[in-house]
């Protein structure tokens, strides 16, 4: 071998997530973009073309920007999926007006029709070797010996047959965009285009009626690189102020990951998804409305800074285990219309004649070294917790929690709770697991809770 | 009792110096009479808060209102100190029996819910808040409560500032450990200017942390203190744990003779009562059946030095019988 080659491994994942990035950059062009096989892309670009001028202009674009980016990329541009590909291996880059399938196709070897390997070879092998010596001889003898696979494939060309690209991302149902001439890298400066976009968006939502609850911004880089945030909101928005708000937050929390390099060119702002947006009538002192809506405000923005379980609820489940009797849900998934109940919600004993319960509760029951309880069914007199010694002064209970036999497994040990006060006056809610005498093992001994 | 015209003067001059400092008018910082020379210094928000009637909250327990002025701030950051990470459970649960208070007066419905904001760490330490034990001593039902444990101190001051401003808490509670850098002058005193706008307390715990420069106008130190019996028809139960009990310290306070307080609180009344020393018989009872208490208190280490606990009762005591140590831990 010439010493001068230099010899890289494959890699195809790697080659994959390339393809993927390219992608991505292609969402400047249309929403629909998908991939096809391990080295091509589908673009979709109905409706889009004028965008760019015409057709013609639109795929110089594209070409001329992926050779500055260092890619050999050839194109083709059909009325059908199979035609584009076509054109795009065999004749790029090309243009193929509708009506001209069948002539263009015509003298392009089987390899344009994207069919098997092994098909391929057999129809070499009768003679057939052009997409035009396919197109005249007979159907049915083709079919029978080939598989329909075949012709399916020469329709879809053909366009007789209709193609559905894949696209990797759903299409939003809108979305602004703006290109800008000089690339901006601050942030203040995304943060105002955002505003911007916000403002055009407000229209279009407005006739539709809706608001939006997913908002993304995507950001096109210069070297082709992009980056896309994405904001939840947890009722319907318009308002560019609050959207902007939303996207402060955000921005603020990637600040250090948003990498702007030489700046980005596109900015585009989507509405990932809508619904309808209820226009209420407030009342006079239009206060109560005021309260919810700050509230759900408040909850997207910490939502959208610090990730989706930032803010919590607790959610109150019917069970015996105190673990499982409470436990916290992110705040969006929780209802906001249940906050504020009748103040007649004196405090006094839970739902289930439910006795004390400590304020505050570990996340997972720590261990203690039981030194000396009053066997069998005492509380302990001292133990060690968290390697301080702990001298019990006073001390409640047992109160029996079994496990719950219904979901937990057969041999889940019962559970004697104690509410232990030590010398200082610090209120423990400690439980021993097992009892003594009854089973090989000794049983253990666990700290649950803490008590105000 | 008059004060001499040049003694007027110089606090007139200074309450001009300082206007100009915080810029505000000199008229804000107004003395409250001048029987006792207090200063009380009110936001522009804070005076504007008449639908409280008062910028301070009478918490029941009369020295404790005393001590702190005239009541619990209402519009303003208020320090609430525990020694070790382990008293967070009576640090926490004083702060909550504050804001069981300002629930208890509180106007509307629905702006009647806490935020409780913390490290993660100081929840994994120290445990989550529990939502039956919440309701039940302090009456605050689980949709009332918004839990928020961002990873960084930088995050968990930002929700503060920003849950401040939300006009359905009633209280926001922010707790941290130790004294992290981020906690500052400055974010004490951005937190209470928050807290002075919007005219609702902010509640910062400082678990197992050393007292620093704060803008807050009050700080106090709390930890656990025994409980008192429970009252039965039949007189206190023996052996039994009653009301939640707290050793309460003012360390920093505008009115503050500083002294230390036991305030016992009743969950069912959502209100304080003050447990003074003369009349605790019941305090730490003489039960029948309870441990040995040790004859001198001390820092508790895993191994106690021999001879400093008295013997039980029928027992042998240490030194006759040096083994007897190993043989209980044995069980």
């Amino acid at each position: 071998m010439h010493p001068g080659i230099q010899i890289v491994d494959a890699l195809p994942q790697a080659d994959r997530r390339l393809l993927e990035s390219l992608a991505d950059w292609c969402d400047r062009y249309t929403p629909l973009v998908a991939l096809e096989g391990s080295d091509g892309l589908f673009l979709d670009i109905t409706g889009c073309a004028h965008l760019f001028g015409n057709e013609k202009r639109m795929m110089d674009d594209i070409l001329s920007r992926l050779f500055h980016q260092g890619f050999d990329a050839r194109a083709g541009l059909g009325p059908s999926p199979g035609i584009a590909w076509a054109a795009a291996r065999f004749l790029s880059p090309a243009i193929v007006p509708p009506g001209e399938e069948a002539e263009t196709l015509a003298p392009l070897p089987l390899a344009a029709l994207r069919i098997a390997p092994a098909v391929r070879a057999g129809l070499e092998s009768v003679g057939l070797k052009t997409a035009g010596a396919i197109m005249a001889a007979p159907r049915a003898p083709l079919t029978r010996r080939f598989g329909a696979a075949l012709l399916t494939r020469l329709d879809q060309a053909l366009g007789r047959v209709e193609e559905a690209i894949t696209p990797r991302l759903p299409v939003p149902p809108l979305s602004v965009e703006r290109q800008l001439a000089e690339p901006v890298m601050l942030a203040d400066d995304i943060q105002r285009l955002v505003g911007m976009l916000a403002l055009s968006l407000r229209a279009e939502l407005e006739r539709r009626g809706e608001g939006a609850h997913v908002l993304q911004l995507a950001l096109f880089r210069v070297d082709g690189a992009m980056r896309r945030l994405a904001v939840g909101a947890s009722r319907p928005l318009r308002d560019p102020v609050l959207i902007g708000r939303l996207f402060q937050e955000r921005l603020a929390a990637f600040k250090d990951r948003i990498d702007a390099g030489y700046g980005f060119e596109l900015v585009r702002l989507s509405v990932l998804k809508a619904s309808p947006f209820a226009i209420e009538q407030t009342d006079l002192a239009g206060s109560s409305m005021a309260v919810e809506e700050d509230l759900a405000l408040f909850s997207d923005r910490v939502r959208a800074r610090l990730g989706e379980t930032a803010l919590l609820r607790p959610v109150l489940v019917e069970s015996h285990r105190p673990e499982r009797a409470a436990t916290f849900a992110p705040a969006a998934r929780v209802p906001v219309g249940s906050i504020g109940r009748p103040r007649s919600d004196k405090p006094g004993p839970g739902p289930a004649g439910m006795t004390e319960r400590p304020i505050r509760l570990f996340s997972h029951p720590e261990p203690v070294d039981v030194v000396a309880a009053e066997v069998p069914e005492g509380p302990p007199l001292r133990f060690r917790w968290r390697r301080a010694v702990h001298r019990v002064a006073r001390a409640e209970g047992p109160e029996r929690i079994a496990a719950e036999w219904w979901r937990d497994p057969q041999d889940m040990p019962t559970r004697d709770y104690f509410r232990v006060e030590d010398d200082d006056g610090r209120r423990y809610w400690l439980f021993r697991q097992g009892f003594y005498g009854t089973a090989e093992t000794m049983p253990r001994w666990f700290m649950h809770g803490v008590f105000a | 009792m008059a004060k001499p015209a040049v003694a007027r003067e110089t606090v007139v001059a200074l309450r001009r110096q300082i206007a100009r400092i915080e810029g505000g008018l000199p008229e804000r910082l107004a003395g409250s009479g001048d029987d006792d020379g207090l200063v009380l210094r009110h936001g522009p928000a804070a005076r504007r808060e008449t639908r409280f009637g008062s910028a301070f909250l009478p918490t029941g327990a009369s020295s404790f209102d005393t001590a702190l002025g005239s009541g619990l701030p209402r519009a303003a950051l208020v320090e609430i100190h525990g020694g070790q990470t382990r008293d967070a459970g009576a640090v926490a649960g004083f702060a909550l029996c504050l804001v069981g208070l300002l629930r208890k007066t509180g106007l509307a419905e629905r702006e009647n819910a806490l935020c409780w904001i913390g490290t993660a760490e100081i929840f994994r330490e120290a445990g989550f808040p529990y939502a039956p034990g919440l309701h039940r001593f302090y009456g605050l039902p689980a949709g009332d409560l918004f839990l928020c444990a961002p990873n960084e101190t930088r995050d968990a001051l930002w929700v503060a500032e920003e849950a401040a401003r939300q006009h359905a808490f009633a209280a926001i509670v922010l707790e941290l450990r130790g004294n992290p850098a981020r906690l500052d002058l400055t974010a004490t005193r951005r937190l209470h200017r928050r807290a002075q706008e919007a005219g609702r307390p902010v509640f910062l715990i400082r678990e197992a942390g050393t007292a620093e420069p704060t803008a807050a106008p009050v700080r106090i130190a709390v930890s656990p203190a025994p409980a008192a019996l429970r009252s039965t028809v039949s007189g206190p139960m023996a052996a039994s744990i009653g009301h939640p009990a707290f050793a309460v310290t003012i360390t920093k306070s505008r009115a503050a003779p500083a002294g230390r307080l036991v305030l016992e609180w009743n969950p069912d009344e959502s209100s304080f009562r003050e447990i003074r020393p003369e009349n605790s018989g019941a305090l730490v009872p003489a039960s029948g059946h309870r441990p040995d208490i040790p004859a001198a208190g001390g820092t508790v280490v895993a191994l106690r030095p021999a001879g400093t606990a008295a013997a039980a009762p029928g027992q042998p005591s240490r030194k006759q019988h040096p083994t007897h140590r190993r043989a209980r831990r044995a069980r």
